[in-house]
C-alpha cells in the first residue's frame, strides 16, 4: 500500500516532469511527424514542393467511374496557375516542375494513396499539392486540394472549396495558401494584407492599395498634388498620410468605412511621416516651435507632447504591435540615424551606429527587428538590426536604391521601394534577404509601402 | 468902338469856342475815307489774328510741356516698375545649400542682405519661401531637411528685420526638381530655397 502510495507520490512528481519534458519536445516531436519551417530562426530551409497536375475525381458526376483521365473543367488549368504564383511569394518554399519527377506525374488522383511516394522522395521533394475537381451532376463544381508530406505519405493540409466559379479561383489560392503557410510556419496574414504605397501619375501623387501579390490594386486618394508617406491603422480601417499643400502640409485620414479624407494643418506648416499607434492616436513631426520634433496627435488632432525633441530633424516615427516601443530618425548627432524611444520610460536608444545616412525605421510588430535603409557609397540599401543581440545584416543589394522598408503584418516579409529596374517600384523580401519580388502595381512610379494586417473586407 | 469890340471879342470867342467844339465832334463822328477804314480793318484783323496765333502756340506750348510732363512721369513710372519688376526678379533669385546641410552659405549672405531691403522698400510684397532637396537622401527626412533650408533662410530674413507676417515657409523635400538629372550639377541646383511672391 505505502509501495503503492509512493509510486503514485512518484508518478504525480514525474507527470508533470514528463509533461514538461513533452512540451519542450512538442516542438521537435511536431518537426519529426510534419514539416515545419521557422521562418524566424537564423537562417530558414527551403521546403521542395511539387504542384501535380489537375484531377477530375470520380465522384457527383463520375461517381464510380475507373478512369484515370477524366475531362477536367477549363478553369483548372488556370488555378494551377494561380496557385503557382501564390506559392511563388512564399520564399521558403521552392517548387519542383513536375519534369523533374523519374517517370512523370506520379499520381492517379489526388488522395495520399494514388499517390507514388517514391519517384517524389528520390526527387526530394518534401511536400505534394494535388488539386481534385469533383463535378456535381448539376454542374456545381466543388475544389479540393490536399498538401501532402512525402515523408510520411499523409495529408497535412486538406482543404474542400464548395460551389465553385471561376472569379473565386484566385481567392481560393490565397485563402489555400495563406492556410498552409499557417500550418508550415505558424504565421499567416500574407495572403489577406493590403500595403498601401504612393503611385505617381502624371505630376501627381496619389495613394493606393494592393495586396502582396497584386491583386485588388485600388485608388485611396484623388486630392491631386503631392499625397505621400501613407501608414495603417492597427486594425488596417485607416490610412494616414501627408498633403504637401502650396503653402502648407497638410494631415489626411483616410477612413475605409466612409471612403471620406480629413485633411488638417498645423501651426509652422509642416507634417511629416504621420503614423499610428496602436490606441489610435498618431504621431506625426511637427515644426510647432520651429524644431521639427515628433509628436503625438490625438484622434482630434491635438498635438499633446513631444515624443522626440532635440535641436535637429526628428522623423519617420514607428511604433511595434504593442505601441511600446518607437523607433525614428534622428539628426542629434549630426548624421541621420535610427533611435529607439521606450514609450514607457522615455529612454532613448541609439540604434545604428554605422554609416552616416540611416533613415526609414520599421520595426517588427514583435519588436525584435529593425529594418532601415543605410546609404552605402553604391546608393541606399535595406539592413536590419536584430535589437536582442545588436548584429546587422544588409538585405538588399540593389542597384540603384532600396529604401522605404516596412515590415508585414508577421514580421517576417519586408516591403521596399526601390529603383533597380530604372523606375522606382515596389518589391519583396524578408528578415533573411530572400530575392526581391516585385509586386505588380500598375503603371507609374510607386514608392513608400505601408503594410497593414488582414481586414474583412 | 469899345463896345463893339468887346462885343466882337464875345462873339469871337463864343465861335471860338463853338467852333473847337464843333471840330471836335467832327473828328469823331466825321466819316473816315474808305482807304483809311480799310486800314484800319486790315489792322484789326492783323491784330485778331496774331491773338489768335499767340493763343494757339499758347496752347500748343501747354499742349506740348504737358506731353513732356506725361512723357517724364511715364517715363519715371516704367522706371519704377521697371526697378519693381528688377526687384521681384532679385527677390526671385534662389539659395543654394551642401549636401545634407541648411546652413545658409558665406556667397549667399548679400543675396538675402539684398532681399531684405527690397522686402523693406515695398511693403506689398508678401513672400513663400519653400525648401528643396535633391533625390538622394529618403523622402522624410529630405521634407524635414527642406523645411531646415526653408527656415534658415527665414530667420536670416527676420533678423535683417523683415517682418515674420509677411513671409511664410513650407518644404517640398525632394519633389519638383529644377533639374531632373541624376549627377551633381542637377543635384546642387535642387538643393535650394525657392522664392514664392504675391503682391
Amino acid at each position: 500500500m505505502k509501495k503503492n502510495m509512493s509510486n503514485i507520490k512518484k508518478s504525480a512528481l514525474v507527470l508533470p516532469a514528463v509533461m514538461l519534458l513533452m512540451l519542450l519536445a512538442a516542438g521537435n516531436l511536431f518537426a519529426a511527424d510534419t514539416l515545419t519551417v521557422d521562418i524566424y530562426g537564423p537562417g530558414q530551409r527551403k521546403v521542395n514542393i511539387i504542384l501535380l497536375p489537375p484531377k477530375t475525381v470520380p465522384e457527383g458526376k463520375y461517381a464510380g467511374s475507373t478512369e484515370t483521365d477524366l475531362p477536367l473543367p477549363a478553369e483548372a488549368g488556370s488555378f494551377n496557375k494561380d496557385l503557382e504564383k501564390d506559392l511563388g511569394f512564399l520564399p521558403f518554399l521552392n517548387i519542383v516542375p513536375i519534369t523533374d519527377i523519374l517517370g512523370g506525374d506520379p499520381s492517379r488522383g489526388v488522395r495520399p494513396g494514388d499517390i507514388e511516394i517514391k519517384p517524389l522522395r528520390l526527387s526530394k521533394v518534401d511536400l505534394a499539392l494535388t488539386t481534385g475537381w469533383e463535378i456535381r451532376p448539376n454542374g456545381e463544381k466543388n475544389l479540393l486540394i490536399r498538401c501532402i508530406g512525402t515523408f510520411n505519405g499523409r495529408t497535412i493540409l486538406g482543404k474542400k472549396y464548395s460551389m465553385v466559379t471561376e472569379e473565386m479561383l484566385p481567392r481560393i489560392a490565397d485563402r489555400f495558401c495563406s492556410h498552409l503557410m499557417r500550418v508550415l510556419t505558424g504565421r499567416d496574414g500574407f495572403f489577406e494584407s493590403s500595403i498601401a504605397f504612393v503611385r505617381k501619375t502624371g505630376k501627381n501623387k496619389e495613394i493606393y492599395t494592393v495586396s502582396p501579390q497584386g491583386r485588388n490594386l485600388r485608388q485611396i486618394s484623388s486630392l491631386g498634388g503631392i499625397n505621400l508617406s501613407p501608414n495603417w491603422s492597427p486594425d488596417g480601417n485607416r490610412l494616414v498620410f501627408t498633403r504637401l499643400g502650396s503653402r502648407q502640409h497638410l494631415l489626411c485620414v483616410w477612413d475605409r468605412a466612409t471612403g471620406k479624407i480629413d485633411q488638417k494643418s498645423f501651426p509652422g506648416n509642416t507634417v511629416i511621416g504621420p503614423d499610428f499607434l496602436p490606441d489610435g492616436d498618431m504621431a506625426a513631426t511637427l515644426t510647432m516651435n520651429g524644431n521639427s520634433d515628433i509628436f503625438l496627435i490625438n484622434g482630434n488632432y491635438k498635438p499633446k507632447k513631444a515624443l522626440a525633441k532635440s535641436w535637429a530633424i526628428e522623423v519617420s516615427p514607428d511604433f511595434d504591435r504593442t505601441g511600446q516601443k518607437m523607433v525614428f530618425t534622428s539628426a542629434r548627432f549630426g548624421n541621420p540615424h535610427i533611435f529607439m524611444l521606450d514609450m514607457k520610460s522615455g529612454v532613448v536608444t541609439r540604434i545604428t551606429t554605422e554609416g552616416k545616412y540611416n533613415t526609414n525605421p520599421t520595426i517588427s510588430p514583435d519588436g525584435r527587428f529593425v529594418a532601415f535603409s543605410r546609404q552605402i557609397p553604391s546608393g541606399h540599401r535595406i539592413f536590419v538590426h536584430d535589437l536582442q543581440n545588436g548584429r546587422e545584416r544588409q538585405l538588399t543589394f540593389g542597384p540603384g536604391n532600396d529604401e522605404d522598408p516596412a515590415f508585414g503584418p508577421d514580421g517576417y516579409f519586408i516591403a521596399f521601394s526601390s529603383s533597380r529596374s530604372g523606375k522606382y517600384k515596389i518589391y519583396l523580401t524578408t528578415r533573411h534577404g530572400d530575392p526581391a519580388m516585385q509586386v505588380p502595381t500598375g503603371n507609374g512610379v510607386a514608392k513608400a509601402p505601408a503594410w497593414g494586417k488582414a481586414h474583412k473586407s | 468902338m469899345r463896345a463893339r469890340a468887346i462885343i466882337l471879342g464875345v462873339v469871337f470867342m463864343l465861335i471860338a469856342g463853338l467852333g473847337t467844339g464843333c471840330a471836335k465832334k467832327q473828328v469823331e463822328s466825321s466819316p473816315a475815307s474808305p482807304a483809311v477804314e480799310k486800314r484800319m480793318a486790315d489792322q484789326q484783323n492783323k491784330e485778331q489774328l496774331r491773338k489768335e496765333e499767340q493763343a494757339r502756340l499758347e496752347r500748343e506750348r501747354v499742349l506740348q510741356e504737358q506731353a513732356l510732363e506725361d512723357e517724364r512721369k511715364a517715363a519715371e513710372s516704367a522706371a519704377a516698375k521697371k526697378e519693381f519688376d528688377t526687384a521681384i526678379v532679385e527677390l526671385g533669385n534662389m539659395v543654394h545649400f551642401d549636401f545634407d546641410s541648411f546652413e545658409i552659405k558665406q556667397e549667399y549672405r548679400p543675396l538675402l542682405q539684398q532681399k531684405a531691403e527690397i522686402l523693406k522698400k515695398y511693403d506689398n510684397v508678401t513672400m513663400v519661401i519653400e525648401g528643396y532637396c535633391d533625390e538622394r537622401g529618403t523622402e522624410e527626412y529630405n521634407l524635414a531637411l527642406g523645411e531646415r533650408r526653408a527656415r534658415a533662410a527665414y530667420e536670416f530674413l527676420i533678423l535683417l528685420g523683415v517682418a515674420p507676417e509677411r513671409l511664410s515657409i513650407v518644404s517640398f523635400g525632394e519633389e519638383e526638381p529644377l533639374d531632373p538629372g541624376h549627377n551633381e550639377t542637377a543635384w546642387a541646383k535642387n538643393r535650394r530655397a525657392q522664392f514664392r511672391l504675391t503682391y
